[in-house]
């Protein structure tokens, strides 16, 4: 008898038809066409007077649709993150989901005390070092706006902390075009030179121009800077429904759109066919206290829109984010918040994925919600995998010999559940569905507790394979200059 | 006192052209400028701010107000030098140095102004000379900074040093805001005043300048 053969269904998520994608596609570059937008940044201007856009008091831009077009035709369609040794770890292509950390928390929960307090240095080293030793946190962002370290140097210190405390593909911000190129001749260190790195690159810029249509010239420096040197960058602005962007979704993502698309003209005028990641943040702004929501299922649903855009229009890999809280602590609010974006991006198969362990609509970050974030990013990774549906996974001969097996045949005792039960089943380690008297006899211990001492254990013994001595030594040198 | 009831009630409800009517109507019938400001506009904003902060409406809702109420005082404003009205205190405000993010300043002006001060704007990235000039100026009671970036939180000292140095320091009071702001900070740049969002803004401008309620 031929095997059967059958593809497995994998879940996917879709929220936008292709007529609505059509719709807020347009209205994005009728924004560009006759909106137009504030470009502060001289360089820029120039190479968008010369491309065909029509400049009007001294910095206002008006961008035709074709400009628009070309530069979405001339981006590439994947992009290949590496991780520092060189191994292809995230292709961000197709509906491949890799999830990381976020940037420049102002706070952390102390893993020690439990309460929240500034931001160091050393929590920029700690959270590193917890994604290097977790499984299904691909990349790694700051965690850390650290108040120990000079303003000035803020962004080039977090980077060389980061270097130092984990070999996985990093999420960076940098201020201008002065620490970003401080930063890229560390990243060129790491890498052993420079064609190495642009031939394998291990780190991502995320810039930000501000909503709505305002592109302030240090924003664009690092735009340009990364175009340049093909430096993979994302570009998104707080196109916030409420905030920076009008309170509808529809509208708000129109306008995001139409300001990434400025970026990614201007990159690939300055770079073209360098790589850059798309999408802009489209949450909203909270109606009460005027926070920006981490956990509001909006976020969620504007980025399962831009992945079906992607799919219907623009073909570029795409910026989101999940596993975050507007919660204080990490309570029931702070999981319910995390898993909702956590296993909505994956089943809309949003690219990169940012923010994960964020609390306090990103004020806070906490390595108890990053530990707990990778056990539900594997939860819905186990779920987004479908059915396998094949003659092992049937198993109708383990039926026959157990039903037919007589007295004491079961399932636990047959070879089938043996040789298949850790792949058909998902294997949780720090949910808990112990009986009530082991949990209790083990510390009757909430989730939080147990990503506590998870996060603890890791932090003392996983080892991230130290950089070379001479590498150190002249990150030093560059930190020092 | 005059009876604003009509009145209070168009601007709860931010339905503007009532407003602007009973104001006019107001002003006909003989009210007093300041009877009209403190006890028709001030009085129903304060109890808006307090059903904004109790959670009872919405930050659009509580801004409409905030409209309704300037949309009124365009009609008072004229009569303000001729029959002397008093305003709350005099506020400069401004994002500093650097920071083009003006989303949070913008609610802390309306709110103020809701509340009875006189605002001035000075914008977005605001020099600290350009902080000096204006507070010899105008003359503010308070002056108001606010940056989103860590990076530009510097600013807020070296505006303070420039005040400091034109000797002016000293006849202001200084409140800071800002996503990357603490409490902690406003004692180390040794600002006057912290708030964590607009509605907070308010009560901590009316502690430094001793008003109650």
């Amino acid at each position: 008898m031929k095997p059967l053969d059958i593809p497995t269904f994998q879940p996917r998520l879709k929220v936008l038809n292709r007529e609505q994608a059509l719709v807020i596609h347009a209205a994005a570059l009728e924004i560009l066409e006759k909106t137009g937008f504030k470009m502060e940044h001289s360089g820029a201007l120039e190479m968008l007077s010369d491309a065909g856009c029509r400049v009007s008091d001294g910095d206002w831009v008006r961008l035709p649709a074709y400009l628009a077009e070309e530069a979405l035709s001339s981006a590439p369609r994947q992009i290949a993150l590496y991780d520092q040794q060189g191994n292809k770890t995230m292709p961000l292509r197709d509906g491949n989901s890799f999830y990381g950390t976020g940037s420049d928390a102002t706070f952390t929960l102390d893993m020690e005390t439990g309460q929240r307090r500034r931001t160091v240095l050393r929590d920029a080293a700690n959270f590193a070092r917890l994604v290097d030793g977790l499984e299904n946190i691909a990349f790694a962002m700051s965690m850390a706006n650290p108040e120990d370290v000079p303003v000035e140097d803020i962004y080039v210190r977090v980077f060389a902390e980061m270097i130092r405390n984990t070999n996985k593909p990093m999420v960076f911000i940098a201020d201008s075009g002065k620490d970003i190129a401080r930063i890229y001749e560390i990243a060129c260190l790491v890498a052993g030179g420079e064609a190495e790195f642009q031939r394998k690159p291990f780190i991502l810029n995320y810039s930000e121009p501000i909503s709505p249509l305002r592109f302030p010239a240090n924003v664009v420096e690092k735009l340009i800077f990364c175009a340049e040197k093909k430096i993979p960058i994302c570009f998104p602005s707080g196109t916030n429904a409420g905030g920076g962007a009008p309170v509808t979704l529809a509208g708000a993502m129109a306008l995001g759109i139409a300001e990434n698309l400025v970026g990614l003209v201007v990159h690939q005028l300055a770079g073209k066919g360098s790589p850059f990641l798309f999408g802009p943040n489209v949450s909203v702004l909270d109606m009460k206290s005027t926070v920006v929501s981490y956990g509001c299922p909006e976020w969620s649903l504007t980025q399962a829109a831009l992945a079906d855009m992607r799919d219907e229009i623009y073909g570029l890999p795409t910026w989101a984010y999940a596993g975050a809280s507007d919660a204080k602590v990490m309570d029931a609010q702070a999981g319910a918040e995390a898993m909702f974006s956590i296993v909505t991006a994956m089943l809309s198969r949003s690219n990169l994925i940012h923010d994960v362990a964020f609390l306090e609509f990103g004020s806070t970050s906490s390595l108890e919600m990053l530990t707990m974030a990778n056990e539900l990013i594997a939860m819905s990774r186990f779920f987004t995998t479908g059915i396998p549906v094949n003659e092992e996974t049937l198993a109708l001969e383990a039926i026959e010999r157990v039903a037919g097996g007589g007295p004491g045949s079961m399932f636990l005792m047959d070879d089938h559940t043996f040789e298949h039960f850790e792949q058909a089943q998902f294997l949780p380690k720090l949910l808990d569905r112990s009986r009530y008297d082991s949990w209790e006899e083990a510390g009757a211990m909430d989730l939080y507790k147990r990503c506590n001492i998870e996060a603890k254990r890791i932090l003392a013994e996983h080892q991230v394979a130290p950089k070379s001595e001479e590498v150190l030594h002249e990150i030093e040198r560059i930190l020092q200059g | 006192m005059s009876d604003f009831k009509a009145l209070a009630e168009a601007v709860t409800k931010g339905d503007i052209k009532t407003a602007v009517a009973e104001t006019q109507k107001a002003l006909d019938s003989g009210s007093n400028v300041q009877d009209i400001l403190d006890n028709g506009l001030i009085a129903t904003m304060d109890e808006v701010g307090e059903r904004f902060s109790k959670g009872l409406i919405f930050v659009p809702q509580m801004l409409r107000s905030a409209r309704t109420m300037q949309e009124c005082m365009k009609l008072l404003q004229p009569l303000f030098q001729e029959s002397d009205v008093t305003s709350k205190g005099k506020v400069l405000i401004g994002t500093v140095k650097g920071d083009l993010h003006d989303i949070g300043k913008n609610l802390v002006s309306m709110m103020m102004e809701g509340a009875g001060f006189t605002i001035t704007d000075l914008g977005v990235d605001v020099a600290p000379e350009k902080f000096v000039q204006k507070v010899q100026e105008v003359e503010p009671d308070i002056v108001g900074m606010s940056a989103l970036l860590s990076t530009t939180m510097p600013s807020m000292p070296l505006t303070i040093e420039a005040l400091q140095k034109a000797e002016i320091r000293d006849k202001v009071k200084i409140m800071i805001g800002g996503a990357p702001v603490t409490e902690k900070y406003a004692q180390e740049i040794k600002a006057d005043s912290y708030a964590s969002d607009a509605g907070s803004a308010v009560t901590k401008a009316k502690e430094l300048l001793g008003i109650r309620g």
